[in-house]
């Protein structure tokens, strides 16, 4: 494992009642303008039919995958997963607003904030998790549906909620797996409609990724070659000159 | 022993009464409560950073909140660990608190009324024009039609008990609460059968648990929703009986679409089942509950066929229920459910429900579901401020209580019926109003009928944080300070007593109740009722006797009290000392001494149901303009059955006519499979008409609009869901 510590969700499908405290919470913790959000709650919908009927509520925000699609596009290196703690962050200041990572996230769950003209996402509540808390969308559940830690600890209460848990599922499809480190209890969330979408590569990224790197490969390749080959002209040439 | 009821509650059933003489100089306004008394207390530093302790008033819970402040400003409310509503969590209301402190609607000075009533046209005045206002016109109608013709009327907050020491220092019988809309049938069943007017519920060992139509996850109670849902993962059964397949029913084990009205049929089949096949808790029966031989004879007629009849529900699975509960022993609870204002019958359902309690043998008794809330607490000996008798109130109460309705309680009431009372102008003619902290026009039925009352009033004045409906026909607007603004008299939870204090400065020359209170009360020439320099030295009398200092209790946001363990030994607080299935009170009333049946009224076939209810992200009709609220709210819209729908051409999304005997509303439909074929359900607390509502004015329909006015005979609640109407495309 790169990192030291690799923190992360547990979503007890069956606890949460939508009541949505989760959603104000982070609205308010994080400052998150209206109308955006960090963090959702999706309603399945009723299914069967009158008086059989069942209705699931599944939270979601940033995974905080293993592998993000969203480091991988990110032209400023804003991105970045944290060493220590496993989190996809967002370095705010060094944002261009680009919004490649908005297009590449397969859960869609980055915006772009265009007042700020930058990209924001779930954090993780990072500050509070420093200072011993748990995120605010977790200290609030009622439904004790929200769990967050450390998957490397053994002793956390993501981490005993997994190894008691008869059906975890990650949300991933055969085509699109980043690892993401949300793991749901108890829900049929692969019917949920929020199975992961293949990262989508606007104009710009496609550019950049399959002219603009190659070219930048193909120039520093060729500026190594030109400077090899001036150094090996300038030895032989020194050579010359030392004979001389 | 421990006595059970009747006592101080959560609810601020506060007694009125007390005397004792002292005076006050009248007319000094007093200072703001600052936080500058949070950087004194050492909650804040002195960049104006820090956390304070104080309490949620996003509903009548009365969470602990731990406020994050910044530069002065409120950031962050998290739930307080250390308080038992609260346990570290916040609903989404309680989240959002910080927004209806800052909403831009907030009034902020107070207002004087310029155009026609209603018309929503205010100046604004200074403190001094807008009480003496108040003051004047409250001391004329005294003056020339006696203290009975001004109606007080308050819901459920704090500085209530100040509100009716202004209502009995000036004489009026007259007190509209918002109860008999709410949980009259509730309170006055258990009051009548137990003594106690809300039976706490302890859900540590329950294995079943029976909601009648109690939306616990969403008419959210922050520690009783999340203890619900502790027992539903720790295996426990819930069965909900409910019309409509709200989010309780999706996380019950049993969902049972009951047909409206019959919850009383239903629970008497399963008291039927329980006592004819002898599964109730017999040695706690014998010891504490009267007639109980009589009760299988009482009961012979309710049996699962005859309740089949009447609910719709199967009598195998009444049947089964009923030995599902049995067996359950003590950890069985069947809740006694809050909003209990669906039919006329609804108060047989609560006998019924208290009854079912009973034969478990989970009353009040070690570990079981149902205990008395806290009763050592009634004990604990706060201070007031010394004051002189209050005057002695002959005139007749004008919603009938208790000559007309002589079993429901006086401080619960009948608040229909003093808008009723006002129109007819019988036993006499109302003249003024003074509502403080609560919005009639939106939550009374009928609200045409509301403001044609109001109409025929001289004077009203209002006390509210934002221009609410009935601020809006108001001729004056107090503005009243945030619940994160100013302090509140103390607050009693499990032997704790906590405090609500400034987390901020008052915005504006927003005020205390308190102080509001005590400045009307010294115009009035009643300063002597109101002996407390501010609100501070109000909370340093009550906590006097305790001999705690205000400074200690600020900075824990509350205050242990020792009490004294009861020896176990349990009395009842009904004239008997025992629960009472056999009630002489109702014998001696005129109506039936044991839970029975009542036939509730029906639709006909081209009508429905009108069903009203909850929903997690509000309360009442007090949050709407809650921007962050109104964010994650689902758009009000009209539940209707796909058949019921189709047979009238109404699809999903489409605008609808409903149509009931007092009125009619166009609303956006929703067609779904959770709601029966003979119902409708419209969210609650919308249709606001008071354009000082940027963010809630336009949005949605009020059910006021259309709800007709019934009254139930002995518990005084109204009858919500026994209006019947029809829809049709609009």
């Amino acid at each position: 494992m790169a990192q030291k510590n690799r923190y992360g969700f547990v979503i007890d499908v069956a606890r949460c009642i939508d009541c949505r405290a989760c959603l104000v919470a982070c609205r308010v913790e994080n400052e998150v303008s209206l109308p955006h959000t960090r963090i959702w709650v999706k309603d399945q919908g009723l299914r069967g039919t009158f008086p059989d009927l069942a209705r699931e509520f599944v939270p979601y925000n940033c995974m905080h995958c293993e592998h993000p699609p969203c480091i991988e596009v990110c032209t400023s290196g804003a991105t970045f997963k944290d060493p220590d703690n496993g989190l996809v962050l967002v370095d705010q200041e060094a944002c261009i607003g680009c919004g490649l990572c908005v297009e590449a996230c397969p859960y869609d769950a980055r915006y772009l904030d265009p007042t700020r003209g930058v990209v924001d996402k779930c954090t993780g509540c990072v500050h509070r998790v420093e200072r011993g808390e748990e995120p605010a969308c977790v200290a609030t559940c009622l439904g004790g549906a929200r769990m967050f830690g450390d998957f490397n600890d053994p002793t956390s209460e993501v981490s005993q909620a997994l190894a008691r848990a008869t059906q975890v599922r990650q949300l991933v499809t055969d085509e699109v797996d980043p690892d993401p480190n949300i793991y749901y209890l108890n829900g049929d969330v692969m019917q949920t409609g929020l199975l992961p979408r293949p990262p989508r590569y606007t104009t710009a990224e496609t550019l950049w990724r399959g002219v603009a790197i190659p070219a930048v490969i193909a120039g520093i390749t060729l500026s190594f070659l030109g400077q090899a080959v001036a150094f090996t002209k300038q030895l032989i040439e020194g050579e010359q000159e030392f004979e001389e | 022993m421990t006595r059970i009821g009747p006592h101080v509650s959560r609810r601020d059933f506060l007694k009125l009464g007390g005397a004792s003489v002292g005076a006050l100089a009248a007319g000094a306004i007093l200072a703001p409560p600052a936080a500058a008394a949070a950087r004194k207390a050492g909650f804040i530093d002195v960049a104006g950073d820090g956390t304070i302790p104080t309490m949620c008033e996003m509903c009548v819970w009365r969470c602990g909140v731990l406020a994050r402040v910044r530069d002065g400003r409120v950031v962050k409310l998290d739930g307080n660990p250390a308080h038992p509503h609260s346990r570290g969590m916040l609903c989404a209301r309680g989240q959002a608190g910080l927004m209806s402190t800052y909403d831009p609607d907030r009034v902020l000075h107070p207002l004087i009324r310029v155009g026609p009533r209603g018309g929503g046209q205010f100046r604004q005045a200074t403190w001094e024009e807008a009480l003496d206002l108040t003051a004047q016109k409250m001391a004329e109608i005294r003056d020339n039609y006696g203290p009975e013709a001004m109606i007080f009327s308050s819901t459920h907050n704090l500085s209530q008990v100040q509100f009716e020491n202004l209502l009995s220092a000036y004489g009026s019988p007259n007190y509209g609460t918002q109860r008999s809309l709410c949980f009259n049938a509730m309170v006055t069943a258990f009051l009548l059968t137990y003594g106690v007017e809300e039976p706490a519920r302890n859900y540590d060992r329950v294995k079943f648990v029976l909601l009648t139509g109690r939306n616990l996850l969403e008419a959210i109670s922050t520690s009783e929703t999340a203890e619900l849902m502790e027992a539903v993962a720790r295996g426990a059964k819930l069965v909900v009986l409910d019309p409509r397949f709200t989010k309780t029913a999706s996380k019950a084990t049993e969902w049972i679409p009951i047909r409206p009205g019959t919850d009383a049929a239903f629970l008497l089949s399963m008291i039927h089942v329980i006592v004819t096949e002898g599964l109730a808790d017999c040695e706690f029966v014998k010891k504490y509950v009267t007639g109980c031989e009589d009760i299988p004879a009482a009961m012979a007629e309710y049996t699962p066929e005859w309740g089949e009849a009447k609910t719709g529900v199967p009598a195998a699975t009444i049947d089964r229920l009923a030995r599902e509960y049995a067996a359950a022993g003590k950890d069985a609870m069947a809740h006694p459910g809050w909003r209990t204002s669906n039919f006329i019958n609804s108060f047989q359902a609560e006998r019924a429900i208290a009854t079912l309690n009973a034969l478990s043998g989970n009353v009040l008794t070690p570990g079981g579901c149902l205990v008395a809330e806290s009763p050592e607490a009634a004990g604990i000996p706060l201070g007031k401020p010394p004051q002189p008798a209050y005057p002695r109130v002959t005139s007749m109460r004008l919603d009938g209580v208790p000559w007309k309705y002589p079993l429901v309680p006086l401080k619960l009431g009948i608040f229909q019926n003093i808008r009723e009372a006002i129109l007819s102008g019988q036993p006499y003619q109302a003249h003024g109003w003074f509502v403080s902290r609560q919005n009639p026009v939106l939550s009374i039925p009928d609200r045409a009928r509301t403001v044609e009352a109001m109409g025929k009033l001289d004077f009203i004045a209002v006390v509210d944080v934002i221009l609410n409906d009935t601020a809006w026909y108001a001729d004056v607007v107090l503005p009243e300070a945030s619940y994160l603004e100013r302090y509140d008299p103390l607050n009693i939870v499990d032997h704790k007593l906590f405090l609500r204090q400034p987390v901020i400065e008052a915005q504006g020359e927003a005020r205390s109740a308190l102080w509001i209170y005590k400045q009307l009360g010294e115009r009035l020439g009643l300063g002597e009722f109101f002996q407390y320099e501010d609100e501070e030295d109000y909370l340093r009398q009550q906590l006097a006797p305790l001999g705690a200092e205000l400074q200690d209790v600020k900075y824990k946001g509350y205050l242990e009290v020792p009490v004294e363990e009861g020896d176990g030994e349990i009395v009842f607080g009904t004239p008997s000392g025992k629960i009472e299935v056999y009630s002489e009170t109702l014998a001696g009333a005129g109506f039936s001494p044991w839970p029975t049946w009542e036939e509730p009224p029906a639709p006909a076939p081209d009508e429905f149901y009108l069903l009203t209810g909850k929903v997690g992200q509000h309360t009442q009709t007090a949050t709407q303009n809650n921007a962050f609220l109104h964010q994650v709210e689902d758009e009000p819209k009209l539940w209707i059955h796909p058949a019921a729908a189709s047979a009238r051409g109404i699809e999903d999304g489409a605008s609808v006519r409903v149509t009931s005997p007092i009125g009619s509303v166009v609303v956006t439909s929703l067609v779904t499979e959770g709601i029966r074929q003979d119902c409708l359900f419209l969210a609650p607390g919308y249709g606001h008409a008071s354009k000082g509502l940027r963010v809630a004015y336009g949005v949605g329909v009020s059910d006021s609009d259309l709800h007709v006015t019934y009254t139930d005979p002995i518990s005084g609640g109204q009858a919500l869901s026994q209006t019947f109407v029809t829809v049709e495309r609009a």
